[in-house]
This record gives structure tokens, C-alpha cells and sequence, in this order.
């Protein structure tokens, strides 16, 4: 079975990376690096695929956010449920798909499965690398923004089946939520879906994270920054 | 009769779905099975009914240029007036009014009033918000308590609702909702191929089993899609001619046999666009060294049909043999007796008895070189295939 690279050597070197089909939540508060840190996570290296569901940046700004991690943008799609409200004729392509809001769950659905079947067709991009099944990395940029629009239970089923197809692809997920704005049951439920925890915190304008459910990774608090994709472990 | 606008299914609901009747357009996430519902309306309009379309989660440019994006232009919807509540209409009720009951009243107060402003025959609900708004018993309220207040114009309401509870909405809309029509729009969700299929849950005017149906979406439009019709019979009993005389696209692997005439080595297949299904044929070599290959033919068919030379006597010993395979699979299977134009033909008592079937397996008496006589067998064999009771 294939397994993804986190990136990060600490964890690579004790765990190998990530097995297919670990969902990730990053538990972080507003201003801290969890977008960077997300993106990091699912920049793809070559041979993998990523897509993304933004739910607060437009597509064009995580495609961009993505080039300056340095990632290969052909192997890049988003799913993007911020322009379509103000520009309701904007068209879908294979990496580019759009729904009319974060409330769309259908649509959501709906363009994940196509953006995946895309890929698993070898229609995604030009130099398909050949890997069966495709190693696909997936981010939703904020699972807050979705409880900010649907009740928790609904949300809590969709992301069931999200987080079931994504492990049945072999996939990875990374999700991030905002542990400052939901209350311990909320994130608690979400947890349930999870099968690894990154909590981030900021102290003194530094940031750390804590991982958890990673085996041999220790659950100690690390500092670290990201730069360009990079995410680096500070003394 | 209202139009699902995919012939094929029509055809399973007995022509359409009856006026006044709920009908629910159940989505599995992340199946494609939007153009259930958008078809349903098109076909509506194109008859020139008066239709009033709820979509609480978008707007109506964003509606328009989604179906346009996805499915191709679709001329009724351009053309033809429709009624619209979107989410501008959904977000003033909801700054209007602070409590459920207040906002449920509200909606319900403004779909009556546009259901009569505008005499609407047909009432499309997109129903995922409302239902999580409401609950699923106050929200399908508001429209079929509409219903009821105006019986005598039997409006019918369709529903397309992302089903995140699965069976257990279904049975609850059924048993307590009083639902006429549950579709349930699936998929298998293997890593690949994906595959989409469409199951009839219930259906209150007709006595139709459950039945799911594989369909593909083409050309803008939802083709049901039978995968696998297995055709096999004796060596020489006119498989081939069968499957490429029904075939609008067929291929055929007929080689010289030791014996002189043409025999089928691996395998013909045969592509059929019929009546709104699109059909695949496997036509089976005959002879017996091939039989270890006839359970893997068998194993995902949907149905199987057995050619026997009505000529040929001798052919039926080893028809019995095929017929015992295909039993064994429980599917719709049925026998043509093929060359029944030529003299000298068995009689077809003499067959049922000696192949040991009973009147409920079809048996028909064609020539295989006649189009309608095998376009008479298919489409007795897919309506089987689309009422059998596994």
C-alpha cells in the first residue's frame, strides 16, 4: 500500500509518512499557520494528485498558494465554493470545478467524485505518471466555514462519507478546523472521523503542533514554521 | 402522465408518473444524479406545464448556468417561463422570520400563493436545506399540505434531496410521508470503474419490484444501461447473426471451423441503443470446450438468452446443459428458436418438454436474419429483465 511523505523529516523518519487512507485533522486557531501547514500536507510530489475544497479562498488563490509551495499545478485541482456566488458563469474544467456555496453539499460531492474519476481515467493531466491506484492528497481549507452554514450532524454525515470514499481510494485527507470557534462536543464528533490529530497553537509568535495518533511519532509540542511548502521542525 | 423525461424508466413506471403524486429523487453524495430531477422538469416544461422551482441553496443564474455547464443546453429551460424561489427568496423569509414555525408558515404562505398566481402543475423542490431547516416531516409538510389545499388542481411535487441517512429516510418517507415515487440514486463507488445505478425503492401505482438499473449519463441525458445480456446456444444455432443483427454497433470474431462453417472463437459483442437503454451483448462461442468460460460470461449478467436451431434435434441434449447453467445464476433468461422460417421445424411443445422449461420462460419462434423478430426477443428480454423478481 502506498504511503504519502509528510514532508516533515521527524515524522517521516519515524513512521514512514502517512499510510493511504489517514484523515487528518489540523486543530489550529485563526491566525496561525494552518493554511501553510495544510498545504504543506497536501502539496503533491510528483506522481500524486491534490485536491483541495476551498471553502474560504478562491480557486485561483489556492492554485497560487500551491506554485509558491512549489507545487507541480497540473496534478493540482480545487473545488471551489467561493467564486460561483459572485460569478454564477463560471465554467468547470478537469482541475477547476466549482460549486454555488459552502452550503452545496450535492455539489460538493458531486465534483469530488468527478474530479476523482478524472483522475483515476488518466484525464487529469498530461504526464500521468502510471501509479494505480493514484495517490491522491485532499484538503478541505476549513471545516469551519461548513459548520458556519450546516448543522453539525449533517456535516458530521457528509464528512463520514467523505473520509470512508477517500480511505476506499487510498487516499489522504487533511482538514482543518478552527478549535477556538466550536465547543468540545463539535470537536470531539469531528475527531471521530479522524484518524490523526495535528493541534497547532501560537505562543510568543511561534508556532507549534502536537501530533497525535501517528505511530512512533511522539506526542510532544514541536516548534516549526513553513516556508514555501516546507515545513520545518525548530530546535 | 408526467414524464421522468428518461423513456427507459418511464417505461418501468408504466408511462410516466400519475398526476398529484410525491415523488422523491433520493442522492446518495457524491453520485451524479442531478439530471434526474432536471430532466423531469425539462420534459415538464416541454409539455407545457406550469412549473415552480425551489432552490433554497443557489440562485436562479447559477441554477440556469449549472444545468446549462453540466448537462448542455436544454431549450425548455431557456425558453419557457418558470417560476422561481431561490436563495434570495429562501434568505428574506429567513431575516423575516425568527422562529422555525414562523419561517415554515411564511414559505408555505408564499408557495401557495405562487402555486396559485402561477396555476403550477408541477412543484421541483431541491430539499436539503429546508430539510435540515425543518426536519424532514415539517419540511415535506409545507408542500404537501399545498398539495392538499388545492386537490382539485393535483399538483404533483418532485424532491431531489442529498440523502445523507440512507435507507432509513427511505423507509420513514415511504411509511409515514405517504411518498408515490422513491428513486434512490446510488453508486458503487469501487476505487474503479465507478458505477451509477438507480433503484425503484417504491412506487405506489404499479406492482413493480425493487429494481436497480446501471445508467450512464450521455449526450446530456440519463441512459439506463443493461451491462451484460448473455446470448449462447449449440454451435451453429445463429448466435452471431443474433447479436449482429440487433447490434447498432457490433463485432464479431467468426473464424473458419475445422468443419467448414463460420464459428465464434472468443467472444461477439454487440452495442444497442434500445428503447432509451443502452445494452450490451456477449454472444458465447457454442462448442462445449468453451463451457469452463460460461460462468465468468454469466457472472455480472443481468440476463441471458438461449439460441437453439429449430432444425436441429439433435441440438437439444446440449441446450438442456446450457439451460442448467444458466438457472443455476438466477436471471431473466429466455429461448429463441432460431431458423423457425425454414421447413421441417421442431415443434415447440417438443422443445419446452424436452429442454424441460415451463410456460414461464418465454420461447419464441424467429429467424435470426429478420430484424424485428430479434428486436421483439430484446425488448422481451429487457422488460423481463426490468420487472424479474430476484
Amino acid at each position: 500500500m502506498y504511503t504519502y511523505k509528510s514532508g516533515i523529516a521527524q515524522i517521516d523518519e519515524a513512521s514512514g509518512g502517512f499510510d493511504a487512507g489517514t484523515n487528518i485533522l489540523i486543530l489550529a486557531p485563526p491566525m496561525s499557520a494552518a493554511d501553510q501547514l495544510a498545504y504543506a500536507l497536501t502539496k503533491p510530489v510528483p506522481g500524486e494528485y491534490a485536491i483541495v475544497l476551498s471553502t474560504n479562498e478562491r480557486a485561483a488563490e489556492v492554485v497560487d498558494a500551491f506554485k509558491v509551495a512549489g507545487a507541480d499545478k497540473r496534478f493540482t485541482g480545487v473545488i471551489d465554493a467561493i467564486t460561483k456566488s459572485s460569478t454564477p458563469g463560471i465554467t468547470d474544467t478537469a482541475r477547476l470545478m466549482f460549486v454555488s456555496s459552502p452550503t452545496d453539499l450535492t455539489g460538493i460531492g458531486i465534483k469530488f467524485s468527478n474530479m476523482v474519476e478524472t483522475i483515476f481515467e488518466g484525464n487529469f493531466a498530461d504526464g500521468e505518471t502510471g501509479l494505480f491506484p493514484p495517490p491522491i492528497r485532499f484538503c478541505v481549507n476549513s471545516i469551519s466555514t461548513l459548520l458556519m452554514y450546516r448543522r453539525l450532524e449533517v456535516l458530521y454525515q457528509f464528512l463520514h462519507v467523505l473520509t470512508a470514499k477517500l480511505k476506499k481510494i487510498e487516499g489522504v485527507g487533511v482538514y482543518i478546523l478552527n478549535n477556538e470557534s466550536f465547543d468540545e462536543k463539535t470537536l470531539s464528533l469531528i475527531k471521530q472521523l479522524m484518524t490523526c490529530v495535528i493541534e497547532v497553537k501560537v505562543e510568543q509568535n511561534v508556532n507549534l503542533m502536537r501530533i497525535r495518533g501517528l505511530p512512533g511519532v511522539p506526542g510532544d509540542w514541536m516548534k516549526f514554521s513553513v516556508s514555501k511548502g516546507q515545513v520545518t521542525i525548530l530546535p | 402522465m408526467i414524464s421522468t423525461g428518461i423513456n427507459g424508466l418511464d417505461e418501468m413506471l408504466g408511462s410516466g408518473i400519475p398526476e398529484g403524486s410525491r415523488v422523491l429523487y433520493s442522492l446518495e453524495p457524491g453520485v451524479d444524479g442531478q439530471l434526474f430531477m432536471i430532466s423531469t422538469l425539462s420534459c415538464a416544461l416541454a409539455k407545457k406545464r406550469s412549473c415552480l422551482v425551489v432552490l433554497p441553496n443557489t440562485t436562479v443564474d447559477a441554477f440556469r448556468n449549472d444545468v446549462l455547464a453540466m448537462y448542455g443546453p436544454r431549450p425548455d429551460l431557456a425558453l419557457v417561463p418558470v417560476t422561481f424561489f431561490d436563495s434570495v427568496d429562501w434568505e428574506r423569509i429567513q431575516k423575516g422570520s425568527k422562529s422555525p414555525e414562523g419561517r415554515a408558515r411564511e414559505l408555505q404562505a408564499r408557495i401557495r400563493k405562487l402555486c396559485r398566481e402561477q396555476d403550477v402543475d408541477v412543484v421541483f423542490v431541491y430539499f436539503d436545506l429546508l430539510n435540515e431547516e425543518f426536519g424532514t416531516d415539517a419540511a415535506t409538510a409545507i408542500f404537501t399540505s399545498v398539495q392538499e389545499m388545492e386537490r382539485e388542481k393535483k399538483i404533483t411535487l418532485v424532491i431531489e434531496h442529498l440523502n445523507l441517512e440512507g435507507q432509513q429516510l427511505l423507509d420513514h418517507v415511504i411509511r409515514d410521508l405517504n411518498f408515490d415515487l422513491v428513486l434512490a440514486i446510488r453508486s458503487s463507488f469501487r476505487p474503479f470503474p465507478q458505477f451509477n445505478y438507480f433503484t425503484i425503492v417504491h412506487i405506489s401505482w404499479a406492482d413493480l419490484p425493487v429494481r436497480s438499473v446501471p445508467f450512464i449519463i450521455g449526450e446530456g441525458r440519463i441512459i439506463p444501461y443493461i451491462p451484460r445480456i448473455v446470448v449462447t446456444g449449440p454451435a451453429s444455432s445463429g448466435k452471431s447473426t443474433f447479436v449482429l443483427n440487433a447490434a447498432d454497433d457490433g463485432h464479431s470474431v467468426d473464424r473458419r471451423a475445422q468443419e467448414g462453417g463460420m464459428t465464434t472463437v472468443a467472444l461477439d459483442f454487440g452495442w444497442i441503443r434500445w428503447k432509451d437503454f443502452d445494452i450490451t451483448l456477449f454472444g458465447t462461442p457454442g462448442q462445449e470446450r468453451f463451457d469452463s468460460l460460461l460462468p465468468s460470461y454469466l457472472g455480472h449478467a443481468m440476463g441471458a438468452l438461449l439460441i437453439i436451431d429449430a432444425t436441429n434435434a439433435d441440438q437439444l441434449p446440449r441446450a438442456r446443459l446450457l439451460i442448467e447453467m444458466i438457472a443455476r445464476r438466477r436471471i431473466p433468461f429466455a429461448v429463441a428458436v432460431n431458423k423457425s422460417d425454414l421447413p421441417g421445424t421442431l415443434d415447440p411443445r417438443l422443445i419446452r418438454r424436452t429442454l424441460a422449461i415451463g410456460d414461464e420462460i418465454p420461447l419464441y419462434q424467429i429467424s435470426a436474419t429478420r430484424k424485428s423478430d430479434v428486436n421483439f426477443v430484446l425488448e422481451s428480454l429487457v422488460d423481463s429483465i426490468t420487472q424479474f423478481r430476484y
